[in-house]
C-alpha cells in the first residue's frame, strides 16, 4: 500500500459529479483511461483491474478543485496530453487539470482549505461570525465521532487543534461564506462534523443548508501539495 | 440544478440515481429541438439502465434531428417522500426539466408488478392520470415492452401502445406527431392517425363489451382502427441500430457491462415461455457485425466485461466463431466475456470451461420440471441424462455448487412430478458422490421453485393458475421429500405470482383496481419491502374485481381473450394445438428440426425464417447429444 505510483492527476469534481461516490469515482477513472486508449498498470492476481488511488476520499455531495489521483501510465504519451484525452471521456463534472510525475507520498498531506457556503433561508441571523468565534474559543472542544474500530462504537476528537484558521463573510442577504483550513490526515476533520457540532451548540445560528468545497491541499510546511 | 433538489439529494440513498450527467448522456440545445420525449422506466435507475431496449431506443430517438429523448426512472420511497414534501415534479435526468412539459412520455413495461409505478410516476409528474382527463396541452402517454402485448389493465392510463420491436415504429410515431403538430394539433387526431400505423395500438379506439359472466363479448374498433394490430419486428439485425456509444452510469447498476444481443426470437418453444413466442421469428446477427460492435463497445465504454444475450445462446449457430473473435480481443486486455443462457449440452459445457479463466464453482440449470413426462408437457427439451452429464462435467472440473430452477403449478402437474424434483436433485447429488473431484469440500445443491404464472400468447394462456393453498401444499410436499442435508430448498412466496397472474391476463376493468391499489400506497411492487398482498386484495374488493376470475379460471377455446385484438405473429390456433400436444405430453421439435408452422415467419418481408436454413454439422452433433 505504501508503494508510490509514478503518475498523478489533479482534477476537479463539481456540479452533478459531486453525487458520484468515492468508489464509483475510481471506477469512472479506470474506465476513462481505457476509453481514452491510455494503458495504465493493472493489479496482479485473481481479479486484475486498472490501478488507481485517490489521495483523500471526498464525502458524497462535496465538491473539490484539488483532487489527486495516482496511477502508473504504461502508454508512451506525453503527460501534458493526458488531461485533454481524459476530459473527452469523463462524465460531466469530473475535469482533469493536470497530469504530472509523483514526487512525494500522500502521507505528507497535512491540511485542506475548504470553502463552505451556508444558506439561511430567512436571512442570515445576527452574530453568526461572533457565534462561530465563540464556538471555537475554548481550549478543547471534544466531540464523539462514530467509529467501527472502537469498542465503544465512537472515538473522541478535539476539534480545536484541527481548525487552523478561518474567516467568514456574508454573500448577499441569505448566505455566509466560511473559508477554513482544517486538518486533513491523522487525524482528519470533516467540515460537516464541524458544522453539525456548531449547529448543535448554537441552534439559533444553524444554517438551513451547507455546501462544502475543497479548495487546496497542503503539506506540513504550508506548501501546496501535489 | 433545482435548489430544492440540491438539498434533497443529500438526504436520500444513492443520489447518483437522480442526477444524470453520465458519460454519453445526450445533451441537446433546446433551441434546436422541436420534440421532447421522456423515456420513463417504471422501476429504479439500476434496473432501468440495465435494459438494452431502452439504450437502443434512446439512441434511435436522439439520432433524429430535433428530437431530444431523455430518461426518467421511478424514485425510491425516500426520494418520492422528499419530492412530494417539496412539491418537486418528476424531472428528466438530462435537462432536469419537469416531464409534464414534454411532448411525449413513454414507459417501458417489462413486468406486470411495475404497473403501479406507471401510475405513481404520472402522478409525480403532474400529468392527469386518465387518458380522458388529458387535454391538447398534456403529453401523449405511450408504452411499449413485453407487457404491452396485453396492456389492457393500463388502458385507462396509456394513450397508445407500441407493440414489438421499437426501432422503426418509434421513428414513424415521432414523424407522425410532428406532422399532426404542423397541420393543426389535436390529441384525438394524433391518436386516430397513430392507430393507422402498423404496430401502434390505441385502446380508446376499441369498445369492449362483456357477457353477464364477466367474459368479453365483443371488441369493436372505432374510427377506422384496425381489427387486429400486429407487432413490429426489425427485419435485419445487422443493419439495425445498435448502441455502440451508450450511457455509462456513474453508479453501479445491475448489468454493468457491454451487452451484445446475438439473435432475437427462440427456436425452442417452451410452452410456458412468453418471450419464446412473442419474440419470434428467430433472426440472428452475423458474427462479423457482433465482433465489430463488441470491440467498439468495449473501446467506447471502458467496460472490462462483456456478455452475450439472447433467449438461448447455445442456439446461435456461429457461437464458436463469435466467441473466438471476441476472445481474440478480450483475452489480452483482461476483458471478461460471459455467455449466459447456455443449454446443458456438451458443446455448451466445453465453451463454459473455455470462457472461465478463473474456474467457476457454481453452475445453474433450469430443468423447470421434475419428471420427463412434465418436461415433455411443457416442451422443455432437457433430458435427465443431459443434465446429469453436465453436472458430472461441473463436478469433475472442481465445481461444488449446482443451482436447479423449477416451477410448481405447471399444467397437468401431479404429486409424482413434485416429488420428482427431489429425486432429480438427489440424482445430482449421487453424481457428485461418484465424480466430485474434491469431496472433502462438500457440495451444495440448491433447488428453487417459482409459482407458475400463465401468460398471454403462450399455449398456456387458457390455463388456470393453481390456488395459492395448493401451491403451498406442493411446496410442503417437496420440502418433506428432500431429506439430504446437501440439498437446499428455496421457494417463492405465491402471493406476488398470484397478483402477477391476475394482471398478466387482465382486461381493462382492472384499471380501477390498479388505481385503488396505487391510491392505497402501492408502488415499487416488484420489491418485497414495498409489496403488500393485503393492499392488493383490499383494492380488488374496493374495485369490485374478483382476482380469481383472472388468475384461477380456465378459459375455453371459444372465449374472446382481452388481447384478441393484438397479434404477435404466432397464430392462436397454433397455440391451442400446442396446448393439446402438452396435454398429451407430446413434444414439438425445435424450429430447426422441422418448421411447425407457428406463423411468425409471415412477419418477415424478404428473408427466410432462420429456422428454415439447413442444419450444420455442429448442430447435428449437438442435437444428437441431446436426444
Amino acid at each position: 500500500m505504501a508503494k508510490m505510483h509514478a503518475h498523478r492527476l489533479l482534477y476537479e469534481k463539481t456540479g452533478r459529479a459531486i453525487y458520484i461516490s468515492h468508489l464509483d469515482t475510481m471506477a469512472q477513472f479506470q474506465r476513462a483511461f481505457l476509453r481514452a486508449g491510455l494503458e495504465i498498470w493493472q493489479t496482479e492476481g485473481y481479479n486484475r483491474h486498472a490501478y488507481v488511488s485517490i489521495a483523500l476520499p471526498l464525502s458524497l455531495g462535496f465538491s473539490s478543485r484539488c483532487e489527486i489521483l495516482e496511477f502508473d501510465l504504461v502508454s508512451q504519451v506525453p503527460l501534458e496530453e493526458v488531461p485533454a484525452l481524459l476530459n473527452r471521456t469523463l462524465p460531466e463534472g469530473l475535469r482533469v487539470l493536470s497530469c504530472y510525475r509523483a514526487e512525494r507520498p500522500f502521507k505528507q498531506i497535512k491540511t485542506l482549505d475548504w470553502s463552505i457556503t451556508l444558506d439561511y433561508d430567512s436571512g442570515v441571523p445576527e452574530g453568526v461570525e461572533e457565534g462561530f468565534r465563540a464556538f471555537l474559543s475554548p481550549e478543547h472542544l471534544i466531540v464523539r465521532k462514530p467509529s467501527k474500530k472502537s469498542k465503544k462504537g465512537y472515538t473522541e476528537l478535539d476539534l480545536i487543534p484541527m481548525v487552523h484558521r478561518w474567516s467568514m463573510e456574508p454573500v448577499g442577504e441569505r448566505q455566509m461564506s466560511l473559508s477554513c483550513n482544517l486538518a486533513a490526515q491523522e487525524p482528519s476533520l470533516n467540515p460537516q462534523l464541524l458544522m453539525e457540532t456548531f449547529a448543535a451548540r448554537y441552534p439559533h445560528l444553524a444554517p438551513d443548508f451547507a455546501r462544502y468545497r475543497r479548495e487546496e491541499v497542503f503539506q506540513e510546511n504550508g506548501e501546496i501539495f501535489r | 440544478m433545482d435548489a430544492r433538489l440540491e438539498r434533497i439529494l443529500l438526504r436520500v440513498q444513492k443520489p447518483a440515481r437522480y442526477t444524470g450527467g453520465e458519460y454519453n448522456a445526450v445533451i441537446k440545445d433546446k433551441a434546436q429541438v422541436d420534440l421532447r420525449f421522456a423515456f420513463c422506466f417504471p422501476d429504479t435507475y439500476e434496473i432501468g439502465m440495465s435494459n438494452l431496449g431502452i439504450r437502443i431506443l434512446y439512441g434511435v430517438m436522439n439520432g433524429m434531428d430535433g428530437v431530444w429523448c431523455e430518461r426518467c426512472f421511478a424514485p425510491w420511497g425516500d426520494m418520492e417522500a422528499e419530492m412530494r414534501k417539496a412539491g418537486l415534479p418528476l424531472w428528466a435526468l438530462e435537462s432536469g426539466d419537469p416531464i409534464r412539459d414534454f411532448d411525449m412520455i413513454g414507459f417501458s413495461l417489462g413486468y406486470e408488478m411495475a404497473y403501479t409505478n406507471v401510475l405513481n410516476m404520472l402522478d409525480l409528474a403532474g400529468v392527469p392520470l386518465h387518458t380522458w382527463e388529458r387535454g391538447d396541452d398534456d403529453p401523449i402517454v405511450m408504452a411499449g415492452g413485453t407487457c404491452a402485448y396485453n396492456g389492457e389493465p393500463l388502458a385507462d392510463f396509456i394513450d397508445l401502445f407500441s407493440l414489438g420491436e421499437g426501432e422503426d415504429v418509434t421513428v414513424e410515431m415521432l414523424e407522425l406527431y410532428r406532422e399532426v403538430r404542423r397541420t393543426g394539433w389535436s390529441r384525438a387526431e394524433f391518436l386516430r392517425r397513430a392507430a393507422q400505423v402498423p404496430g401502434l395500438y390505441v385502446p380508446s379506439l376499441y369498445d369492449i363489451t362483456y357477457h353477464e359472466d364477466g367474459t368479453l363479448a365483443s371488441v369493436t374498433p372505432k374510427e377506422g382502427a384496425p381489427a387486429v394490430v400486429t407487432k413490429r419486428i426489425v427485419q435485419d439485425l445487422d443493419t439495425a441500430y445498435y448502441p455502440v456509444k451508450t450511457i455509462i452510469p456513474s453508479t453501479e447498476i445491475v448489468h454493468d457491462r457491454v451487452m451484445l444481443e446475438v439473435f432475437r426470437g427462440c427456436i425452442r418453444g417452451c410452452r410456458f415461455c412468453q418471450a419464446g413466442y412473442c419474440y419470434r421469428p428467430v433472426r440472428p446477427k452475423s458474427p462479423e457485425v457482433l465482433i465489430e460492435q463488441g470491440i467498439a463497445s468495449c473501446k467506447d465504454s471502458g467496460y472490462q466485461e462483456m456478455t452475450l444475450s439472447s433467449l438461448s445462446t447455445s442456439d446461435y449457430r456461429p457461437l464458436a466463431e463469435l466467441c473466438d473473435g471476441l476472445l481474440d480481443y478480450c483475452e489480452p486486455r483482461n476483458i471478461n466475456l460471459s455467455v449466459p443462457s447456455l443449454r446443458a449440452d456438451n458443446f455448451s459445457m466445453a465453451l463454459e470451461q473455455r470462457l472461465q479463466k478463473a474456474r467457476k464453482s457454481s453452475f445453474t440449470f433450469a430443468p423447470e420440471a421434475g419428471t420427463q413426462r412434465l418436461r415433455d408437457t411443457i416442451n422443455k427439451n432437457v433430458r435427465e441424462e443431459d443434465l446429469l452429464r453436465s453436472c458430472r462435467t461441473v463436478f469433475e472440473g472442481g465445481g461444488n455448487a449446482v443451482k436447479l430452477y423449477f416451477m410448481l403449478g405447471l399444467p397437468t402437474e401431479t404429486d409424482e412430478d413434485v416429488v420428482g424434483i427431489a429425486d432429480l436433485a438427489q440424482k445430482v447429488y449421487m453424481v457428485w458422490k461418484q465424480y466430485g473431484s474434491n469431496r472433502a469440500r462438500g457440495v451444495r445443491i440448491t433447488v428453487s421453485t417459482a409459482f407458475f404464472v400463465p401468460k398471454p400468447f403462450t399455449p398456456f394462456q387458457w390455463e388456470a393458475q393453481i390456488s395459492m393453498e395448493e401451491y403451498r401444499r406442493r411446496v410442503a410436499l417437496l420440502r418433506r421429500s428432500i431429506t439430504n442435508k446437501s440439498i437446499i430448498y428455496n421457494w417463492h412466496d405465491p402471493d406476488l405470482s398470484y397478483i402477477e397472474a391476475v394482471l398478466a391476463r387482465g382486461d381493462r376493468r382492472l384499471g380501477k383496481a390498479l388505481e385503488a391499489v396505487w391510491r392505497r400506497g402501492g408502488r415499487l411492487d416488484a420489491w418485497s419491502e414495498y409489496f403488500s398482498f393485503e393492499r392488493w386484495m383490499d383494492a380488488f374488493r374496493e374495485a369490485g374485481v374478483d382476482p380469481d376470475f383472472y388468475a384461477c379460471r380456465e378459459r375455453p377455446y371459444e372465449e374472446l381473450l382481452p388481447w384478441s385484438m393484438i397479434s404477435v405473429g404466432v397464430r392462436p390456433r397454433y397455440l391451442w394445438r400446442e396446448r393439446e400436444q402438452a396435454y398429451r405430453s407430446v413434444i414439438t421439435p425445435d424450429c430447426r428440426k422441422q418448421c411447425t408452422g407457428c406463423g411468425a415467419d409471415r412477419l418477415l418481408c424478404d428473408r427466410k425464417c432462420d429456422a428454415l436454413y439447413p442444419i450444420s454439422a455442429r448442430e447435428r452433433h449437438a442435437t444428437e447429444g441431446e436426444v
